[in-house]
């Protein structure tokens, strides 16, 4: 497989990142996916941390080199996800489960295969078109298919964010499946949380992307969103592949699984609550504090005195 | 981020009480120095000093912190916080002494005893293929005492080599350099670059990190005997896990040290950690269990003392 990959995930206006994503790749086989968790209390954090590490554990367990059957894996991780997040909301008798929307592609000999429940969505775009795109789970894109409502209406309505399925939650998340789809030399492949496509169209990213290196352009569209969304805006993430059998121009930053083992998995996912924001409640006080312990512990410590 | 070299402070510098004679090391995380105190006494003084996220110009003697790393380097304050917390309680002959710790130059420091001696490191390169047997088993079972405190406060090493167990002059090995040292439970995941030594760390070092446990040092000390009878430390863990090229300890040194000797370093590097020794204990023991030689028992006078002996108690 050659491949350029680029995945990104930015806090937008929002105290927090509730967003997560990541990407796997094994010798045949290549997993990305986008969670964007809902709920108060952080929690929509952890459901979208859990529906991303149950995948990329998935993935590494099974997809050796290749995956047996890429649909049923993408329906038995996710279904794991959902389980998991209730099982979360279980132990920390939480009144109300944590949620999180879930997008995820694997692809394998040249063939993509995806599934998503919820608003975050994937494009498929082929010399600048959108090919082929996700179908939200939202009540909005339902009025909008019944021609109840004009696409204006909808870009303002006030239930344009309620989904009725996801990963967590009192129902079964209704998982819903792509084809099987051949990929050609130079098509792209964007999973992306509402944060991203509801603010910067596909038609616009797909035109945005043709042609350019993923490494710059994918960055660069998330900087554009996000001042577009402005100071309240929402979290935003990407996971962009560009598939490549004969790119030749960039190729640092092109991937091939061509030398790996053939039970090597590669992932990369950022770590839980490393967002630059996390760290930073060391203040002067507990600096302060922190030394008088350490010094009252040598003092009491200290033999001979 | 760059690697960038931070500028020690100078020699002769006045930090607090305390006079600066020279650098000793310059770590990832820290610069060491050698100083003196008001009294005379020499001390060691470790100044948190991350060069990825901190940078000390040439004649400056704060470091410029950006922005945008600050709230990383208070993040590795606390570790460096959790190491001095950690140390300043155990109060041990075989575990480096804490004598003060102060913040000053918008960094923090944290003086501790200075040992006269060498590192086994040295010890190793000059006595290369001359280790007794009975050198490593007293040297090992008193280390491990040292580490034996350090795990029981629920705190792990994770940076153990020959370059970190230093002998005073008379053998006693001290335990220093608890730079890498984290606290078991605590959940939080560093953002400063774990830092480790190939050949020492365990495979648990490398990926997750989730299985890092006692026995991840443990692999270090197995590691740290096999390079004292290799004089080089066994091949990296990653490339171990990948091809491992490692000769047994038992196969290699047949016939030049107890075979119980041997079985204990590969039991220690073990790349399975549940195959490790679980505990520093269950180590130490298997280190002192058969320091007896087995003709002993053979041995009539032995075997009557040894009845007289039960017999008694």
């Amino acid at each position: 497989m050659r491949f350029t990959i680029y995945q990104e995930s930015r806090q937008g206006g929002r105290s927090n990142n509730e967003d997560r994503t990541t990407y796997c790749y094994s010798r045949n086989a290549l997993m990305m996916a986008v969670a964007d968790g809902m709920g108060g209390h952080h929690y929509g954090e952890v459901a979208a941390q859990i529906a991303i590490q149950t995948l990329a554990d998935s993935f590494q367990r099974e997809a050796k080199p290749s995956l047996r059957d890429p649909f049923s894996f993408l329906q038995k991780a996710m279904n794991n996800a959902h389980q998991s997040i209730m099982d979360y909301s279980m132990r920390h008798g939480l009144s109300d489960s944590p949620r999180t929307t879930c997008v995820a592609c694997i692809v394998q000999d040249n063939v993509a295969y995806w599934a998503h429940a919820g608003d975050s969505r994937l494009f498929l775009m082929r010399a600048g078109k959108v090919i082929a795109q996700t179908k939200d789970h939202s009540r909005i894109r339902l009025l909008l298919d019944e021609g109840l409502i004009t696409p204006a209406q909808a870009a303002t309505h006030p239930d344009r964010n309620k989904i009725y399925s996801c990963l967590g939650g009192p129902g079964l998340p209704e998982i819903e499946f792509s084809r099987k789809t051949p990929l050609e030399h130079g098509d792209i492949v964007l999973l992306c949380s509402d944060g991203l496509w509801g603010v910067t169209s596909g038609d616009m990213m797909a035109v945005t992307l043709k042609g350019a290196n993923l490494m710059q352009a994918v960055p660069m569209l998330m900087s554009q969103t996000e001042i577009k969304a402005g100071q309240y805006g929402d979290n935003l993430s990407v996971v962009a592949v560009r598939w490549e059998e004969s790119y030749i121009e960039d190729l640092s930053s092109a991937i091939s699984t061509q030398t790996m083992a053939l039970n090597e998995v590669t992932t990369h996912m950022d770590e839980f609550g490393r967002g630059a924001s996390a760290k930073t409640d060391l203040t002067e006080d507990e600096i302060e504090k922190a030394i008088e312990e350490i010094r009252n512990a040598i003092e009491k410590y200290t033999p001979n005195k | 981020m760059g690697q960038q070299a931070n500028q020690p402070l100078p020699d002769g510098y006045q930090l607090e009480e305390y006079t600066i004679e020279r650098q000793l090391s310059l770590g990832g995380f820290s610069i060491v120095y050698l100083a003196t105190d008001k009294s005379g006494m020499q001390v060691a003084i470790k100044e948190y000093l991350p060069n990825s996220l901190a940078l000390r110009a040439p004649g400056e003697t704060k470091p410029t912190i950006t922005e945008e790393h600050l709230g990383a380097f208070r993040y590795g304050m606390k570790c460096f916080f959790e190491e001095g917390r950690a140390l300043a309680r155990l109060s041990h002959p075989n575990v480096i002494r804490v004598l003060n710790f102060f913040r000053a130059n918008d960094t923090v420091y944290m003086v501790m005893h200075y040992e006269h001696g060498r590192t086994l490191q040295e010890y190793i390169h000059t006595h290369h293929g001359h280790i007794t047997e009975r050198f490593i088993r007293g040297l090992f079972t008193r280390m491990l005492n040292g580490l034996r405190e350090v795990h029981s406060h629920k705190l792990l090493h994770l940076d153990l080599k020959p370059s970190n167990i230093y002998l005073r002059a008379n053998n006693v090995p001290v335990l220093i350099d608890f730079g890498a040292a984290r606290v078991t439970l605590s959940n939080d995941e560093p953002i400063l670059k774990p830092m480790y030594t190939p050949g020492y760390a365990s495979p648990e070092h490398y990926g997750e990190r989730k299985n890092i446990g006692p026995w991840s040092d443990i692999y270090s000390v197995g590691a740290s005997m096999y390079a004292c009878l290799a004089g080089t430390p066994p091949p990296p863990a990653d490339e171990r896990l990948q091809k491992d090229t490692l000769q047994p300890a038992i196969l290699r040194w047949q016939g030049q040290y107890s075979e119980r000797l041997l079985e204990i370093v590969d039991w220690c590097l073990h790349l399975d950690h549940l195959y490790r020794p679980q505990s520093v204990f269950a180590l130490q023991k298997a280190l002192v269990e058969e320091i007896k030689p087995v003709t002993e028992n053979k041995n009539w006078l032995g075997r009557m003392v040894d009845r007289i002996r039960k017999g008694s108690s």
